[in-house]
């Protein structure tokens, strides 16, 4: 069997047009017989056939082939013929374009669902959305009114706390003594803190250690989860109608006023005093509250829960703000608005000072409202917005480079050092990376790899090798302690919080340290 | 009926569209290098041509210089001369006659003649013809005054273009991307090329816009035209497949003189821009038009523009070396991920 192979005539070409056949598929030809004319951008050739016998083209006219391609077989005999029909069957394909039109997000979460991408009508690219609005569809054929938890919101972006656990019935307490508790409201007020933590455990609480209940303090719920260090200021009330549960080290200041049907609010979280949750509809059956794991609640914020408010991981919801999950206005018969929402801010949102969030407000990972705005609808994630309505005008941060990165923590080497000084404090000389005050070096480095002279604490992008006792490794970017340290460490991590880089373990603030 | 139909490839395209036009007026004249029958050209654009009008279609020796004067006598004397420049690195040679002649003519005269040329010529590479035959020179011409510089997609009506510029009194590069010729036409269909939504403007030679999401939302415009325009739609689709990011692209045919009008609007709606461009980085299409847009739409823009272009090098032989050297598909994605406010 004979092969006709498109062979280089230009030096610079690596395709050649077959402009046309000069004989048919399976026409007999002769050897030295021109078989068909092949252009490149130079050149014009008759290729010949090799061989005589009966050829088998593998390839149209007037399409582009790579040099080096087989284009055509001469059989020589009927055999030959026979066996060059099984290999012609595999005559290369046009290669489909376009054929794929659902994003990637939109494949995996319609396997996760088992919904059929071929079904859903739509021009143009299926994206997660679509499918998102299948499942829902079905979700709600199934099951009429849903979780009543969380209503059908979204978590998408929420990192819940790992207290936010509606079917747990860890610290139920006996629905007498339940009753009891709500009766004797103000007798449970007037006693001493670590006597209310004896009287709800023995009422079937789960409480951990060093909780503080503060003087005036009253909690009642059906379920109660108290993690260890918790602290609750003076005068706080929290009654919710089905369960109240906050993860270790979080605290509250004075006044807190909390009421709604479920809370789930995660640990190391920091909120000021007289800070205000509840309002109209507390007791609604979507009266759920959840705030993630080292969110911060300004003084005297407001949070009105009648429908799922969903507070996510490091949000910042700082003082005077104000969130609302429905109106107060006139009927809806007059064609009035009368809208019941959830609000949901997504992890490490931040919400201005006195920032007003009306129901169905939903805030994107990262991103900004900035003061005084008053925000409906969706804010983008990672945006900065700003006004009455907000409107999303930019980005809330940008990318910084590795060397801008390192100039940073320097100069926070040095501002760490003009402040300690200024406080008064023994502060040798600054040098390459750091100084020395109480005792203990304090310096940066972009890359740590074991080892330091006790006591020290060191700052750094990347934490390898061993710590040694008496050393304290930050990192800066993981945000995470390594080794312990003492009054100095306290005060490195005042310092780095009040730039927005807060550790774990620990809580949010170290008062009282050389700052 | 229109002579670029869905699927025809670039070249034949072409071909037709002059065969329409000899047919149709009597003072169109083409002449170039081997553009004789048979060999009808080295790209085969004027196959049949001179077999068809003999007296109207002439082969020159090499010399550009002397072409790009002979052209402009032509055209000032009442014809409608079509100059095929066979690669378009061979432009540079006639830059004198564009810039102080042909360009200046009717300014110089007051308007009292014209010079209806048009210099047809194929840039671009990816296809490992070299340093000298690979070349995207297109800025070269951007900022000469007077003349037009036109570069068809395979998504825009090819032979409409080519019969515009030979009707435009005006002097017209018509910018050819070697690909372009072995490509299908692609034209928007039930206004959809592929998944994607595209608007025409009603300009002489139209802007096409696309967008991932029928125009509701957009993270970001990428502008292009010519033979980067198959990179720029691979491109937001991937953003889309891979990354539920959707963005707009803006496919110009008119690169001078410059109307922005397309992606002002585009980027009204998506408060960012890639530019693409196959010629090198400096001091080109890219650079422009991030001049031009930041000066009118400042406020519409939530990030620096990001280019994509050619480094700034020779283009080697080699075609692994060559593709390091283009801009490519990543590039673009790239360029769009850089972007502030673009997140997947």
């Amino acid at each position: 069997m004979l092969e006709i192979v498109l062979t280089r005539e230009d030096a610079n070409t690596e395709y050649a047009l077959l402009a046309e056949w000069l004989v048919e598929d399976r026409a007999e030809v002769t050897a030295g017989q021109p078989v068909c004319v092949v252009e490149t951008t130079k050149a014009t050739v008759e290729v010949e056939s090799p061989g005589a016998g009966t050829i088998v083209q593998l390839f149209d006219e007037d399409v582009e082939v790579e040099l080096g391609k087989t284009i055509a077989y001469v059989a020589e005999s009927a055999d030959e013929l026979a066996a060059v029909d099984a290999k012609a069957e595999e005559k290369p394909a046009t290669k489909p374009v376009g054929d794929r039109k659902a994003t990637r997000k939109a494949v995996e979460l319609a396997e996760l669902h088992g919904i059929d991408l071929g079904a859903i009508e739509k021009r143009g690219f299926i994206t997660e959305k679509d499918v998102e609005a299948v499942v829902a569809a079905q979700k709600a054929a199934a099951a009429p009114g849903g979780s009543a938890a969380l209503a059908g919101v979204s978590t998408e972006g929420v990192t819940l706390p790992s207290t936010f656990d509606p079917d747990s019935a860890s610290g139920a307490l006996e629905p007498s003594q339940y009753d009891q508790l709500l009766r004797e409201e103000a007798e449970f007020r007037a006693l001493a803190p670590a006597d209310k933590v004896s009287r709800l455990r023995e009422y079937g609480a789960v409480i951990g250690d060093d909780v503080d209940l503060g003087e005036g303090s009253y909690v009642a719920a059906p379920r109660i989860v108290i993690a260890d260090g918790v602290s609750l200021g003076p005068r706080a009330t929290v009654v919710c109608e089905e369960a109240f549960a906050i993860g270790e080290l979080s605290q509250f200041g004075a006044d807190l006023e909390l009421r709604c049907r479920r809370a789930y609010l995660g640990s190391g979280i920091w909120a000021g005093r007289s800070v205000r949750i509840g309002g109209g509809g507390h007791r609604d059956p979507w009266a759920t509250l959840a705030i993630g794991d080292l969110a911060f609640v300004g003084d005297e914020a407001f949070v009105n829960v009648c429908r799922p408010v969903l507070i996510g991981r490091e949000v910042f919801l700082t003082m005077r703000s104000l969130i609302v999950t429905h109106n107060v206005g006139h009927s809806v018969l007059e064609g009035f608005e009368n809208r019941f929402a959830p609000v949901v801010l997504e992890d490490r949102s931040q919400v201005g000072l006195g920032a007003v969030l009306y129901a169905g407000s939903r805030i994107g990972e990262e991103a900004i409202v900035a003061s005084n705005s008053y925000v409906v609808g969706e804010i983008p994630a990672g945006s900065f917005a700003i006004g009455v309505p907000a409107k999303a005008t930019g980005s809330s941060s940008h990318k910084l480079s590795h060397a801008r990165r390192t100039e940073l923590a320097r100069r926070m080497i040095h501002d760490f050092h003009e402040l300690l000084a200024l406080r008064g404090h023994a502060v040798s000389a600054v040098d390459d990376d750091g100084f020395e005050v109480e005792g203990t070096r304090v310096a940066f480095t972009p890359a740590y790899r074991g080892g330091a002279d006790s006591p020290a604490v060191i700052l750094t992008f990347d934490v390898r090798g061993d710590v040694p006792h008496g050393v304290a490794v930050l990192d800066l970017l993981g945000r995470q302690v390594h080794g312990s340290g003492g009054q100095v460490l306290d005060s490195v991590r005042e310092f780095c919080r009040k730039r927005g880089i807060r550790f774990e373990p620990g809580p949010w603030r170290y008062p009282g340290g050389l700052v | 009926m229109s002579i670029t139909a869905q699927g025809k490839r670039g070249v034949q395209v072409l071909n037709e569209t002059l065969h329409a036009l000899f047919a149709e007026r009597d003072d169109v004249v083409l002449f170039g290098e081997d553009v004789l029958d048979p060999y009808g050209g080295a790209f085969k654009v004027t196959a049949g041509l001179s077999d068809a009008y003999p007296d109207r279609v002439l082969t020159t020796p090499i010399s550009e210089a002397s072409l790009f004067g002979v052209a402009a006598g032509m055209a000032l004397r009442g014809r409608r001369p079509i100059l095929e420049i066979m690669f378009g690195d061979f432009v540079a040679l006639g830059l004198d006659q564009v810039v102080n002649g042909i360009s200046k003519f009717r300014e110089m005269y007051d308007d009292q003649v014209t010079v209806p040329l048009v210099v047809r010529t194929p840039m671009g590479g990816r296809r490992g013809y070299g340093p000298t035959h690979s070349q995207s020179l297109e800025k070269l011409l951007l900022g000469i005054p007077n003349i037009v510089v036109v570069a068809p997609s395979e998504c825009h009506d090819v032979g409409a273009l080519l019969i515009a510029a030979v009707d435009d009194e005006r002097p017209v590069f018509f910018i050819e991307n070697k690909l372009l010729y072995g490509r299908p036409i692609r034209r928007a269909e039930d206004g959809h090329v592929g998944e994607l939504a595209v608007r025409e403007s009603d300009e002489m030679y139209p802007a096409l816009t696309f967008s991932a999401t029928d125009f509701t939302e957009g993270a970001a415009t990428v502008v292009t035209y010519g033979g980067m325009l198959p990179v720029a739609l691979d491109a937001v689709t991937e953003l889309v497949l891979e990354h539920e990011i959707f963005c707009e692209v803006v496919a110009l045919s008119q690169l001078v003189p410059m109307e922005l009008d397309a992606v002002l609007e585009s980027v009204a709606r998506t408060g960012a821009l890639v530019t693409a461009e196959e010629g090198t980085l400096t001091g080109g299409f890219g650079a422009e038009i991030a001049a031009r847009v930041q000066e009118a739409a400042w406020s519409d823009l939530r990030a620096p523009v990001q280019r994509v272009a050619a480094r700034d090098g020779i283009i080697p032989s080699a075609r692994p070396l060559e593709d390091d050297m283009l801009p490519g598909i990543e590039d673009v994605v790239s360029a769009v991920m850089a972007l502030d406010g673009v997140r997947s």
